[in-house]
């Protein structure tokens, strides 16, 4: 039972990385934009969050950073894919790599040290005393909660029931259409892509102050990926894509829960298991649901620069 | 009269060749005025590069060295866009490549003869089955093969580390982290420079040769550009696509192949040192021609071997990659930039 308990509690602060991630990239398709810089935003968040807190001991400071960072950066990306309407595709590959050399050139002071302030778990008084799974669902940090329950409840209700959230979508589905509506396609596109990158670097922070918590070079390790895979994974909602998100922490809690009960698997190949759990993930829903295949489609927008002169 | 700016659907070549241009040089200079603001010195950096670079017969080998997977990651990437495929994954198929020629190297005895040739099917193979399934993925259930093959990236590196630090360990003990010397080398033709190089520029031109000049590379080209249009042209857009990414995998496994038995002669972690990624700059800079791969290669060695040489100096490797990513980002933005003209108007 034991076993269970760590694996659950392991899995969902392992997925919070994820989530973060995955939600904000879903604020930036559902727009019509994709950011493949999310892994570069990731490892600028995690540097920026621990060197904050070995300067000031405090988390919440070093989360702030990281997601003003993230903001900074985003607002940069989105001024070449959305202002000059430069290749979505390279400018992201291009962030992902300066994200990534840039959070290495940093980190080489930080490598290795534990991170001197970190978020605590806090137990919910009573829910916590459950039995079984009690202290693994409710002795988390504030971010987990936040993370699961917090933003996916805003992000759906945003998107999904608010006239805000309609423009949003009419944005990413044919921005043609909501241009001629008066609905303004740059500014949203311009802001959503900023702050879902503020959510990536927000969840790099949250690797070097809640999960890991320590920065080394490569920290990140192709997460940001894994969060692009479960936004397709997740048809671009919110609250699915923070249940994906949990799946993968399960899986990646497997790997650690192998390697501290010595099972006779090599740590690299369980190491392995995120990715190629990913795949799987990608490829079996649409061969084994073919209908589901339109329902989980991408916005149409998806990718493409608006030009409004251009027909 | 007014002048107004006018986007134009496509620019010509020279517009484009001469945006790009300027891009890079501009990302050098951020990335020059960077270094000034660490207070570093410019001037003593630079003397550095160029003496470890052209300066020395060692720094034009040691600069063939790393054009040669550079050249081939970069065609791997060039020929997937060819289909309209991202082949993000070269850095894995690399790794693929180098495991399996590595595996034939120790495992198969005979002569050099014999055994070199099979190093060079077994680096293609490994390479091609490592993106067997993304490419079928994508073939038959539309599924991103940019992600895919991104992915195992991270388990090719981690296969390579896996081997090289436990079951292949050099037995005598001299390394924690990589195998034995190989047996079998890929024989140099100038100093350490192996001739993988001039393979790699034959190869980049016969392929751009088979891609410009028959049927088949044409039926590829329109497939990539307008998958529609190939349909109802009756053009099997899915073959191509399967074909042309195996071919991709192929390369990028070959790099690996190279890699292994002629630079490193030894399997070890980190082998892959980013060629994979890199590559991908080096297929956007060649804008699909075989110059321009040879040529991106050539520049990206330069930057990557500057890299190098500098760690002496206090600069960190990761470097390298941040300068990468700005003039892949400044490309990105000449190339669409470079779309635009200021033509004049009579009023009406």
């Amino acid at each position: 039972m034991d076993l269970i308990a760590g694996l659950i509690q392991t899995a969902i602060l392992a997925g919070g990385v994820l989530a973060l991630a995955a939600l904000g990239e879903v604020l930036a398709e559902r727009a019509g934009v994709v950011n493949l810089g999310v892994e570069g935003l990731m490892a600028l968040g995690a540097i920026t969050g621990i060197a904050a807190v070995v300067a000031v001991p405090s988390p919440m400071l070093g989360f702030a950073l990281a997601l003003l960072v993230g903001l900074a950066v985003g607002m940069v990306f989105a001024t070449a894919t959305v202002i000059v309407r430069a290749n979505q595709i390279l400018c992201g590959l291009a962030l992902t790599l300066m994200g990534t050399g840039v959070a290495a050139m940093i980190g080489k002071a930080y490598s290795g040290i534990p991170a001197p302030a970190t978020f605590p778990p806090i137990a919910i008084p009573l829910l916590s005393e459950l039995p079984l799974v009690g202290r693994a669902l409710f002795t988390q940090n504030i971010l987990v909660y936040l993370i699961y329950l917090v933003l996916p409840f805003c992000i759906h209700h945003l998107l999904f029931r608010t006239r805000h959230g309609l423009d949003l979508r009419a944005v990413g589905e044919n921005p043609a259409a909501a241009d001629a509506a008066g609905i303004p396609v740059r500014r949203i596109r311009f802001w959503y892509v900023s702050v879902g990158a503020a959510f990536a670097a927000g969840a790099g922070a949250y690797l070097t102050l809640a999960f890991v918590p320590s920065w080394s070079e490569g920290v990140v390790a192709g997460r940001g990926w894994i969060a692009v895979a479960l936004v397709i994974f997740a048809g671009y909602r919110p609250w699915t894509a923070v249940m994906a998100a949990l799946l993968f922490g399960l899986i990646t809690s497997l790997g650690f829960v192998g390697q501290a009960r010595n099972w006779p698997i090599a740590a690299p190949v369980l190491s392995m298991l995120p990715y190629l759990g990913t795949i799987a993930l990608m490829i079996v829903p649409v061969l084994a649901w073919q209908k589901v295949r339109r329902l989980m489609a991408a916005p149409a927008a998806l990718g493409e620069p608006y030009f409004r002169d251009v027909r | 009269m007014a002048i107004r700016i006018q986007r134009v659907p496509s620019e010509s070549l020279a517009g484009g060749v001469a945006a790009r241009l300027v891009a890079i040089v501009l990302a050098l200079v951020v990335a020059a005025i960077v270094f000034a603001f660490t207070g570093a010195d410019l001037g003593k950096l630079g003397s550095h590069v160029l003496k470890s670079t052209f300066g020395s017969r060692f720094g034009l080998m040691d600069l063939g060295l790393i054009m040669t997977p550079l050249t081939l990651t970069g065609l791997a990437v060039m020929i997937a866009l060819k289909v309209g495929a991202w082949n993000i994954g070269a850095e894995g198929q690399f790794c693929a490549g180098a495991f399996a020629a590595t595996a034939v190297a120790l495992f198969v005895p005979g002569p050099n003869v014999v055994v070199l040739p099979l190093m060079f099917v077994a680096g293609a193979l490994g390479g091609m089955i490592w993106i067997l399934i993304p490419t079928l993925a994508r073939a038959y259930a539309d599924v991103s093969e940019l992600i895919t093959t991104l992915l195992l990236n991270f388990v090719g590196v981690l296969l390579i580390y896996y081997v090289a630090t436990g079951p292949w360990l050099d037995p005598s003990g001299v390394s924690f982290a990589s195998t034995a010397r190989l047996p079998h080398d890929v024989p140099s033709f100038w100093g350490d420079v192996h001739w993988g190089l001039p393979l790699a520029i034959l190869l980049t031109i016969a392929v751009a040769a088979v891609l410009n000049f028959t049927r088949w590379g044409y039926e590829v080209r329109i497939a990539g550009s307008n998958p529609n249009a190939a349909r109802y042209a009756a053009i099997p857009f899915r073959r191509h696509l399967i074909v042309v990414m195996l071919m991709s995998g192929a390369i990028a496994g070959l790099a690996g192949m190279l890699e292994a038995a002629g630079t490193a002669h030894r399997l070890q972690g980190g082998i892959s040192n980013n060629f994979g990624y890199i590559g991908i700059m080096v297929a956007v800079l060649a804008r699909g021609s075989a110059i321009g791969v040879i040529a991106g290669a050539a520049l990206m060695a330069i930057i990557l071997k500057s890299g190098i040489s500098l760690q002496t100096q206090g600069v960190n490797i990761s470097t390298v990659l941040a300068i990468t990513g700005l003039i892949l980002f400044f490309t990105a933005l000449a190339d669409e930039l470079s779309h635009y003209r200021i033509v004049r108007t009579k009023e009406a």
